[in-house]
């Protein structure tokens, strides 16, 4: 019967290929990352395949307060599924020092396709290394990775998981790695506006909500690109002018201070518009509070420097009013309410 | 249709394994074992902490001297390369450091000189130059989840703070400078990518690993800083990148040089 080699036990031999340590538990399911029809492939990181059972252990690790030094703080306080996982707050004070963040939390939507940099900077290259600079920052979970290791490990269900996960043992490295999994399921592809675009039931959109989508399509399309509303690049979309201000490691001075190209002075990550209703305030430190006000901003607000991006003019978009709603109303269509409603999203 | 799905996957199951162990066209008749060692050096002393050094017109007093070495690989004289699989090392002479507050909130890395390092399974062969990096390749460098070698976050040499870029740090020198009356407190690091350096040393003559006990490389300390103006420039990191940069090519370029063969 050699020739009934079913997929999974050839996948599982994958898996095996480079395991040093022997075990006899069953193989971790290999996660068939399903690619909503309107969407560009994902670039996936081959060193971390997506298992159920990674996922799984992701999921209770994002949730989990023991990840923070207090023990009161999980990766959820600050991203919250019922906000498209941000956090509603123009800069957090709920990290375990209580003071507060230099940036705002952004939504983690999608992030299986942003592969050009995390954070608003670019500051770490992949999920699995951007989950140590909360982990360890003291103003957010402050946690020393070695008791990390100490307490999961006095958790049964959690030694339990990590050997299905990874056929190995509690390490901050595996931390990292099924919390990256458990992020990249966080994919938001179910809008009305998806519906719209692969012609589904409830895929509707009013006059006004087209009229919307082919402003944001002529306007934001240079940064707020495709189906992912974003190019995963980094702009300066004139919110500031001036970025002499170079206290904090450069903080202030956005992508600069990663790639040191004068170009980049004053540029930050494009955030996606997927979900915008629902992740208020906006820009990388919170300023506007309302959706209105980032369109007024990009109406006639802009402010120019040097580094201004070339697809913005410098007097602003100057929408009339009828446009700005259009605008506004097409925004709402892209809120997801399958995917801040998902279970398998959702606290475990 | 299923035998192409087979061999797609054959390939994965190669092709998913770290990619050290590709070069080994070297039949093993009797692995050797041997030690390589990277002595640093001020010139012609011997490198110490805490002593003062002339380099130039300047006294130099070093605390600190650590360095990545990645990816090293022995070229027989048939020109085979045999990269030694997980080679990555934390080359060192530190004091006691205080880490906390890096990963751990209390957290002391102790004093340590080490030089050396030792490699098995060694294919039998006359290997006439070896090549290896300073600082860790991007594949690794891009991502602190990837266990290999003697790669870790643990040891002060990355940077995970909140907010900075993470990776690892590729190179640390630290100490006093002092030209006349000025002084200043260096340290002088390099990381990121782009100041990934690979160096390749001829052996002065072929080295047989079942007799040769080891191969002894010379760092000099003074080509590191060569052309670096340390008082101008006491605090070299990413915000000087062209410093920064200056100072790997020497790293990559000069401060190492082929010392001996312990037969
Ligand atoms: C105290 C609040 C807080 C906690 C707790 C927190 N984060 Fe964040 N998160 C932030 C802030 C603020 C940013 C933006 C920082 C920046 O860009 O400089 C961020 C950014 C991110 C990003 C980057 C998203 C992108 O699109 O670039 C990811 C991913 C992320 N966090 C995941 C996590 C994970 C995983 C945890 C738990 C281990 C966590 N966060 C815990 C506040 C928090
Ligand atoms: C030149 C590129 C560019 C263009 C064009 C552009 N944006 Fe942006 N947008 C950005 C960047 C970059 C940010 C984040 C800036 C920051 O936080 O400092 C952003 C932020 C936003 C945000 C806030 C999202 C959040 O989660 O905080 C919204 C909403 C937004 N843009 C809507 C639009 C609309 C609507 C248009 C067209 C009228 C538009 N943008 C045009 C680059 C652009």
């Amino acid at each position: 019967m050699k020739i009934n080699f079913s997929y999974s036990i050839l996948l599982s031999l994958i898996l095996t290929a480079c395991s040093k340590k022997e075990s006899v538990d069953p193989e971790p399911q290999i996660y068939q990352f399903a690619v909503p029809a309107n969407f560009p492939r994902p670039v996936f990181d081959i060193e971390n395949a997506m298992t159920r059972e990674g996922i799984e252990l992701g999921r209770m690790l994002f949730y989990d307060v023991r990840l923070s030094g207090n023990n009161k703080v999980s990766c959820a306080s600050c991203h919250d599924q019922k906000l498209a996982f941000s956090d509603g707050k123009a800069l957090s004070n709920a990290g375990v020092s209580g003071t507060i963040l230099h940036r705002h939390a952004p939504a983690l939507v999608n992030l299986a396709w942003a592969n050009n940099g995390l954070f608003w900077d670019g500051g770490a290259t992949n999920l699995e290394s951007q989950a140590f600079g909360p982990l360890t920052a003291s103003d957010e979970m402050h946690q020393d990775l070695f008791e990390l290791v100490d307490e999961l490990n006095a958790v049964p269900e959690y030694v339990k998981q990590f050997d299905l996960a990874f056929k190995d043992q509690i390490s901050s490295q595996n931390i990292v790695k099924a919390l990256a999994q458990f992020q990249r399921t966080l994919v938001s592809a179910n809008s009305r506006y998806d519906k719209f675009k692969r012609n589904e039931a409830e895929g509707n959109l009013s006059s006004m909500e087209l009229r919307g989508l082919e402003l944001v399509r002529q306007k934001c399309q240079s940064c707020h690109t495709g189906e992912l509303f974003t190019d995963n690049a980094y702009h300066n979309n004139g919110i500031d002018a001036d970025f002499s201000n170079d206290q904090s490691e450069g903080l202030f001075q956005g992508r600069f201070r990663i790639s040191y190209n004068p170009a980049d002075m004053g540029s930050f990550k494009t955030p996606t518009l997927r979900n915008a209703a629902l992740t208020a305030p906006y820009m990388h430190d919170g300023r506007f509070t309302k959706l209105e006000d980032v369109i007024d901003h990009y109406s006639g607000e802009i402010k120019v420097s040097p580094t201004l991006d070339k697809t913005i003019p410098t007097n602003g978009f100057q929408f009339n009013p009828d446009e700005k709603k259009a605008i506004m109303a097409f925004l709402n269509t892209l809120t997801d309410e399958e995917f801040v409603t998902n279970r398998e999203l959702s606290r475990p | 249709m299923k035998r192409i799905f087979i061999f797609a996957i054959a390939a994965l199951i190669f092709t998913s394994c770290d990619n050290n162990d590709d070069s080994t066209e070297i039949q093993p008749v009797e692995n050797a074992k041997t030690t390589i060692t990277f002595d640093a050096r001020v010139g012609n002393a011997d490198f110490a902490l805490n002593k003062d050094f002339t380099i130039g017109t300047r006294t130099y007093n070093f605390s600190k001297l650590r360095y990545w070495v990645s990816n090293v690989t022995l070229i027989d004289s048939k020109g085979a390369e045999y990269l030694i699989p997980d080679s990555y090392y934390l080359m060192e002479e530190v004091g006691d450091l205080n880490l906390s507050g890096t990963i751990s909130d209390k957290l002391t890395y102790p004093a340590r000189k080490r030089e050396s390092i030792d490699v098995e399974d060694i294919p039998a062969g006359e290997y006439k130059s070896i090549k290896f990096s300073i600082g860790v390749d991007s594949k690794h460098n891009d991502n602190l989840s990837l266990q290999s070698g003697e790669l870790s976050i643990a040891n002060g040499m990355s940077n995970i703070a909140w907010m900075w870029h993470t990776s690892y740090i590729f190179s640390s020198v630290a100490g006093i400078v002092k030209e006349g009356t000025t002084s200043a407190d260096f340290l002088a690091e390099t990381g990121l990518n782009a100041n990934y350096k690979t160096v390749s040393i001829d052996f002065a003559a072929p080295v047989n690993f079942s007799t040769a006990k080891g191969v002894v490389l010379n760092l000099d300390v003074t080509k590191i800083v060569d052309g670096i103006d340390l008082i101008k420039t006491p605090k070299v990191n990413a915000a000087q990148a062209e410093v920064m940069s200056a100072l790997a090519t020497n790293y990559g370029s000069k401060a190492m040089t082929f010392g001996s063969i312990a037969n």
